[in-house]
């Protein structure tokens, strides 16, 4: 601690560069905290409510519909608490700019209620929405987002299904583990507008009794609709929801081989900064070697005053994530990944992974400087001062 | 009679540069008493630093014994002369060469760091350190904020600092202008004086040369001329030992 002020001080005596330097650690750490809070959520197990719901959809893509009448053959399987038609009507409200995007969905009201029963209506009623055939229930975000209030008109502009819906807001609902950026309507006002779409729909979404349930239909669902037209691909709503990020690519790997490259590119530059530091102070590590100081006082103060830099850029960066991260959620909840970014939260894990590499980033960082200005020679040193 | 505080003897120090292997110095005997203030004069490449440095502890010899106090510093490990240097040796350089980012008082509490005083003995040592230079009153100065002269008598108060009994310098005065240098003369002079401390100064200057009690010129490694100075005679014998070795 007696050596603090110098080492303190000797990182600052370049301010442009230490600050720089900083700044090099800080936002890229700030990237990897985001991107290890995203493998995080990938990776997470699924719980509560959230753990006993079920989708199923078309094997071959989300575009793709399934026969409503796999509903039956599906329920024979029992383990089912409730299913409801859950079909993406996408359309355009207002006009297609993404702050006018949020997600809207054709469902049964009545039965969606009972799949996601740890949604609470805040306001209206749920006998409200379900008695009005054009009812609409809206979540928290969009009636902020937008200043909406119950009894409000919202038209909804088909594009996929060639009709305009007129909707009557009847409730709003918040979701404490989902999005709350979502508009739900009853599917039977599309079916009634357009016949031609009667009996053909997007996915069930379903809620099952238990994790038995949970574990055995999937397989059960897929094998018995596998030789058909209209082939199923069972998924826990985690496994769908990662399903949205997961198009993207391998997210996984590539996030992983970012964030390395990244922490490897940090690594290169801070040692540069070190090396440079401990260049430019030959002259000055040999006078205080003269005076006395010890190698490994001197391999201690380099390293040192490589850890401190590597530790000040990588909580500045830890605290910038902190800040930032419920910007980036929101944003991301206003899109396809919405139900994913709801997953998203602050994970002490990934903080601390965030953490360890600036440490790993300072000892490496300054071990090379730090062992060569220990190692010089002090009639070496002396002779650069001139 | 005078005790001697170092004695050094067939001092040989080699370097190799390539296969060429350089005599810098060349079995060199010499003897310095405790209080004597010395000057060694000698031309560029004479062995003048190298013999300081070993003196000094900073550099190891090729072969020969050096004696300083009760310490034999040419047998010594690396990390034990670092001990013994922070402790019984301080050293003067020419360009002053303080750290930029530390105030004149963090400069002098530097060698103090690594004894065991804690914080208030530090205090009380750099303030009187810095007092006795006379600069008690710039000590939350930066380097960047001093004259030459006065970055000289910082590190003068940073060499003193641990009290040692061996004070070496190596051209003290040499960047420096006539007053400032003169300063820091009368300054040396007053360490070995009123304090006691033993000096050893490398100069080519025959008038910083002429306020040492002692003249040793060295020519090629080899010790050629050592001349004990009369006060008012110093001047000239210096000046005699400069001409001599240009």
């Amino acid at each position: 601690m007696k050596f603090f002020p110098y080492v303190f001080k000797s990182l600052f005596r370049k301010k442009t560069r230490s600050l720089l330097t900083l700044g090099s650690i800080l936002l890229p750490l700030f990237v990897v905290c985001l991107f290890g809070t995203l493998i995080r959520t990938l990776d997470r197990p699924p719980s509560g409510a959230g753990m006993y719901r079920i989708v199923v959809r078309h094997k071959v893509s989300l575009s793709n519909w399934i026969p409503e009448s796999y509903r039956a053959r599906i329920q024979q399987l029992g383990g089912i608490e409730e299913m409801s038609v859950w079909c993406w009507f996408g359309g355009k409200y207002v006009d297609y700019t993404p702050k006018n995007f949020f997600a809207r969905f054709g469902v049964e009201p009545e039965k969606l209620l009972k799949v996601f029963d740890e949604a609470k209506i805040v306001e209206g009623s749920a006998a409200d929405w379900v008695n009005d055939r054009s009812g609409a229930m809206v979540g928290t975000e969009l009636v902020k987002r937008y200043g909406w209030k119950l009894g409000q008109k919202v038209v909804l502009q088909g594009d996929i299904y060639p009709v305009n819906l007129e909707l009557t807001i009847r409730a709003i609902f918040d979701a404490p583990a989902g999005s709350n950026a979502a508009l739900f309507f009853n599917w039977a006002y599309v079916e009634e507008a357009l016949p031609q779409v009667k009996g053909r729909i997007g996915t069930f979404y379903i809620r099952a009794k238990d994790a038995e349930a949970v574990a055995r239909l999937p397989k059960q669902i897929d094998e018995m609709f596998d030789n058909t037209d209209a082939p199923t691909k069972t998924e826990t709503e985690k496994e769908f929801q990662n399903g949205f990020v997961q198009m993207l690519g391998n997210v996984k790997l590539m996030l992983n081989g970012i964030s390395t490259a990244i922490v490897f590119v940090i690594l290169l530059i801070a040692a540069n900064t070190m090396a440079m530091a401990a260049r430019e102070r030959v002259s000055e590590i040999a006078v205080l070697r003269t005076l006395g100081f010890q190698k490994s006082t001197i391999l201690a103060m380099i390293l040192g005053e490589s850890l401190l830099l590597a530790l000040l850029g990588g909580l500045l960066g830890l605290g910038l994530f902190a800040l930032g991260f419920g910007g980036f959620k929101a944003a991301l909840m206003n899109t396809p990944m919405g139900g994913f970014a709801a997953g998203m939260k602050i994970y002490p894990s990934v903080l601390a992974v965030g953490f360890g590499i600036s440490v790993f980033i300072g000892l490496f960082a300054g071990v090379v400087p730090a062992v060569g200005a220990a190692r010089r020679s002090i009639t070496d040193g002396l002779r650069r001062v001139g | 009679m005078a005790t001697p505080l170092i004695q050094i003897d067939s001092l040989v120090k080699q370097y190799t540069r390539d296969t060429q292997v350089l005599t810098v110095l060349d079995k060199l005997s010499l003897s310095v008493d405790e209080g004597d203030f010395v000057a060694l004069m000698g031309p560029s490449g004479s062995g003048k630093t190298t013999l300081l440095n070993l003196i000094a502890g900073i550099d190891r010899p090729t072969s020969g014994r050096i004696l300083v106090g009760d310490a034999e510093v040419s047998k010594m490990s690396e990390a034990a002369l670092a001990k013994w240097r922070s402790g019984n040796v301080g050293f003067i350089f020419q360009l002053y060469n303080l750290v930029p980012v530390l105030t004149a008082y963090e400069n002098v509490e530097l060698p103090l760091l690594l004894t065991s005083l804690n914080r208030a003995r530090r205090k009380k040592q750099v303030e009187l350190a810095l007092s006795v230079v006379g600069l008690a009153d710039r000590m939350d100065h930066y380097p960047r904020q001093l004259s030459g002269g006065q970055e000289q008598r910082v590190a003068i108060a940073r060499a003193s600092a641990t009290d040692p009994k061996l004070l070496v310098a190596d051209e003290p005065t040499g960047d420096l202008d006539a007053k400032s240098g003169e300063e820091i003369l009368i300054l040396m002079e007053r360490l070995n004086a009123e304090f006691k401390k033993t000096i050893v100064m490398v100069t080519h200057d025959p008038k910083a040369a002429s306020r040492a009690h002692r003249l040793v010129h060295l020519d090629k490694g080899v010790l050629k001329e050592d001349m004990h100075a009369e006060k008012g005679k110093a001047v000239g014998m210096a000046a005699a030992l400069s001409a001599s070795a240009t």
